[in-house]
């Protein structure tokens, strides 16, 4: 455009009605930049867990499988507008860039501003939503309550009916963090460390008490609005997409199994829908925190991935995967294969007659494929070729299975023999393993749109 | 062998069941073909199939009745994927022949679609996931632009029939706006007034160059977002294959943010 400020001028009524009272001031490019920054190590960024058409009268609709729309240079996706409300901080925590010894810009979004961009790029397909997250600006009320005015905006004013996930701000009022609940579609409390010790060394303003407390609240109105529910159907809902956190890998001394245990933990005692693992990056160059010369844990983080995976969708304890005595994972295998290859006495199994559970257990057959099988084998009976077909990884299976009682090629149930040959396929030994120097590696190995559930890092 | 030959559309593989069906030849003896390409076998009757969209609706009726709407819907799914599933060696219309006389005549009915084991079956089942997988891309990957009179516009270029599928989903996510996707492989369009519901419609002769009178506000909104998508990303975990992966390249054109890498 030549003259912008000539245009805008020419009254469009269509143009006056779907973006109402877009003022964004000059500066917010430097506001989005600065602040978008400020959030990018918060990964979970999912747009998943909700099922919601839209009423017609605003915008917006939420899918359950969840929509990344982009997928930026390093690979993540991209679904909702991340971004804090301000990077302003009164904690001193040391892994984090925003902490308040820092000499970084500052910036802080109006509640409008941030509906103004939710809007607009939602308009344009760009985002599946709104995440907030926010520096502790004035006080954990004074923060809590502008997160509060953003999605109570977007909500009432907009009629905006996408995707929206905040933060809980540990040590607000309950009632403020009750109200943002039944507007938003997930909210997260990150745990950021997983032991008290830790938290206590790097994040001083912190406490395992203040971060736990928000979090039960949640679970418990989670709870409570359930049976609301089942009496009105017509309650609103709180947090429909349930909550989730994040901790941070590798900046701490911490093995996997205390990690694992830890995550196993919040399942199961606070009905967690998700535990996000990020691995360390070293924004802040404090003393106190290790530098990793290989930079970030990747292979770790997508270990931890991996084993959580198996934990909420194949059945298994975190006393199976790992224990005192071998505390972490195995590096060149995943964490299904390394289980299967110390239980190799329940080995092969047949694809006939095996029950959904054990196929579960088999490297190289997914949650979805043992599903098809139990179905498909009803009809007719299956071989190696119609696995393939239905999706199960034969170069892993082959070694677990029979198909009417004959294994793919000869082989030697053997712990030994198996893992050579499994790991002579380079490409199954991880990059940065295969090529030592500093390398990443994809999160999921075996990335298929199955139709269904979106298979992105941060789902 | 009897082949019947129809259209390669929801509707001309519906009438060539119907008229396949109404044939009597036994369908042991029948095939349909959906394939253009001319290249005939022997000792086969070949018997060209009209479109008739009373003939496809009554089968749809039929087929929804008898076997239910999820049955229909993966049926529609698979016909609306591009070309045959090589893989298989099976022609498309075929496959769906052969699925939907499994279906009407074996006892399990509409739980056939779970027998993969079966040639037809399977092929159906590949044919549906390619159409839902670039569907369910293109929900992610298509980027609409405000144009100067408050219209929301947007190019695809997709393999295969899924302009419907994307076209109900933004119905009713963007219910009060006007918009318009254009599919540039097919050079048809989905238009959706304010309000109302959408309408596909060819658009051999789209006027393009209306598209490119774009509102005041989007070069700023563009900007902005570009300045999001390159500040997200964290440096240390730079993963350009990763990123391929997950956003296969036919699709940066269309967007907004990878348009212009390479």
């Amino acid at each position: 455009m030549k003259n912008s400020a000539n245009i805008t001028l020419i009254p469009d009524p269509i143009l006056q009605k779907s973006s109402p009272a877009t003022h964004l001031s000059p500066t917010i490019m430097e506001k989005l930049t600065i602040l978008a920054d400020a959030a990018k190590y918060d990964v979970a960024c999912t747009s998943s867990g909700v099922d919601r058409r839209g009423d017609g009268m605003g915008i917006g609709n939420t899918k359950s499988c969840g929509i990344c729309h982009s997928f930026s240079a390093d690979g993540r996706c991209v679904s909702l507008l991340k971004i804090l409300l301000t990077n302003e901080c009164i904690f001193n925590c040391s892994y984090c860039q925003n902490n308040c010894e820092n000499d970084i810009p500052r910036a802080t979004f109006t509640p409008e501003e941030i509906c103004a961009l939710t809007i607009e790029f939602y308009r344009r397909n760009y985002i599946e939503g709104l995440f907030l997250s926010s520096g502790i600006i004035k006080s954990p009320n004074y923060t809590m309550d502008l997160i509060y005015q953003v999605v109570c905006r977007l909500r009432s004013f907009y009629r905006f009916q996408g995707y929206i996930h905040v933060k809980a701000i540990p040590g607000a009022d309950p009632l403020l963090i009750e109200k943002a609940g039944f507007l938003a579609d997930r909210m997260s409390v990150n745990l950021e460390l997983p032991t008290h010790r830790a938290l206590k060394e790097l994040a001083p303003c912190k406490s395992r008490r203040t971060i736990l407390r928000p979090m039960r609240q949640i679970q418990n109105s989670i709870a409570q609005n359930k049976n609301e529910l089942m009496l009105y159907r017509n309650a609103p809902r709180f947090t429909p997409a349930g909550q989730s956190t994040q901790m941070i890998i590798g900046a701490t001394p911490e093995n996997d199994y205390q990690i694992m245990s830890v995550a196993e933990g919040l399942y199961q005692n606070f009905d967690l829908k998700r535990v996000f693992y990020s691995a360390f990056v070293n924004v802040s160059q404090n003393p106190n925190l290790p530098v990793l010369s290989g930079g970030p844990p990747l292979l770790r983080e997508h270990r931890l991935y991996q084993a959580d995976w198996l934990l909420r969708y194949y059945h298994f304890t975190v006393d199976e995967l790992l224990s005192e005595d071998r505390p972490n994972f195995n590096v060149y295998l995943d964490p299904k294969c390394d289980w299967a290859l110390r239980h190799l006495e329940i080995f092969p199994i047949e694809i006939q007659t095996a029950d959904y559970r054990t196929l579960l257990r088999v490297p190289g057959i997914g949650a979805k494929s043992a599903k098809r099988i139990v179905a498909a084998r009803r009809g007719s009976t299956l071989d190696f070729c119609d696995l393939k077909k239905i999706g199960v990884v034969l170069k892993r299976a082959l070694y677990f299975i029979t198909c009417s009682g004959h294994m793919m090629y000869p082989t030697k149930l053997d712990e030994d023999y198996i893992c050579r040959n499994l790991l002579s396929d380079k490409t199954q030994i991880p990059k940065e393993l295969r090529e030592e120097g500093y390398r990443q590696l994809s999160l999921f190995d075996d990335v298929s749109f199955g139709g269904g559930k979106h298979v992105c890092i941060s789902m | 062998m009897y082949v019947f030959q129809c259209e390669d559309s929801i509707d001309g593989i519906l009438t060539g069941i119907y008229d396949a069906w109404a044939s009597r030849y036994g369908h042991k003896n029948i095939q349909l073909s959906s394939d253009q390409s001319g290249t005939l076998t022997l000792f086969s009757e070949y018997i060209p199939v009209k479109t008739d969209f009373e003939k496809s609706r009554k089968v749809a009726r039929t087929l929804t009745e008898r076997l239910g709407a999820h049955f229909y819907e993966t049926i529609c799914s698979s016909a609306m994927a591009n070309g045959n599933c090589r893989a298989l060696a099976m022609d498309k219309a075929n496959a769906i022949y052969q699925t939907v006389v499994m279906a009407l005549t074996l006892p399990a009915g509409a739980k056939v679609l779970d027998y993969l084991g079966e040639p037809c079956i399977a092929c159906i089942f590949e044919l549906r996931r390619q159409t839902l997988n670039e569907a369910h891309h293109l929900l992610e990957f298509l980027r609409f632009a405000e144009l100067k009179t408050g219209i929301l516009f947007s190019q695809i270029h997709a393999k295969n029939y899924v302009l419907p599928i994307l076209a109900e989903h933004f119905t009713d996510r963007l219910p009060l706006e006007n918009f318009i996707i254009y599919d540039a492989t097919r050079r048809i369009a989905a238009a959706h007034p304010s309000g109302k519901g959408y309408f596909i419609t060819d658009a051999a002769s789209f006027p393009m160059e209306l598209t490119e009178d774009l509102s005041s506000d989007e070069t700023r909104l563009k900007n902005l977002w570009l300045a999001f998508f390159e500040t997200i990303a964290i440096e240390a975990r730079k993963n350009p294959k990763l990123q391929i992966q997950n956003i296969p390249k036919r699709f940066w054109a269309d967007t907004v943010e990878l348009k212009n890498k390479d």
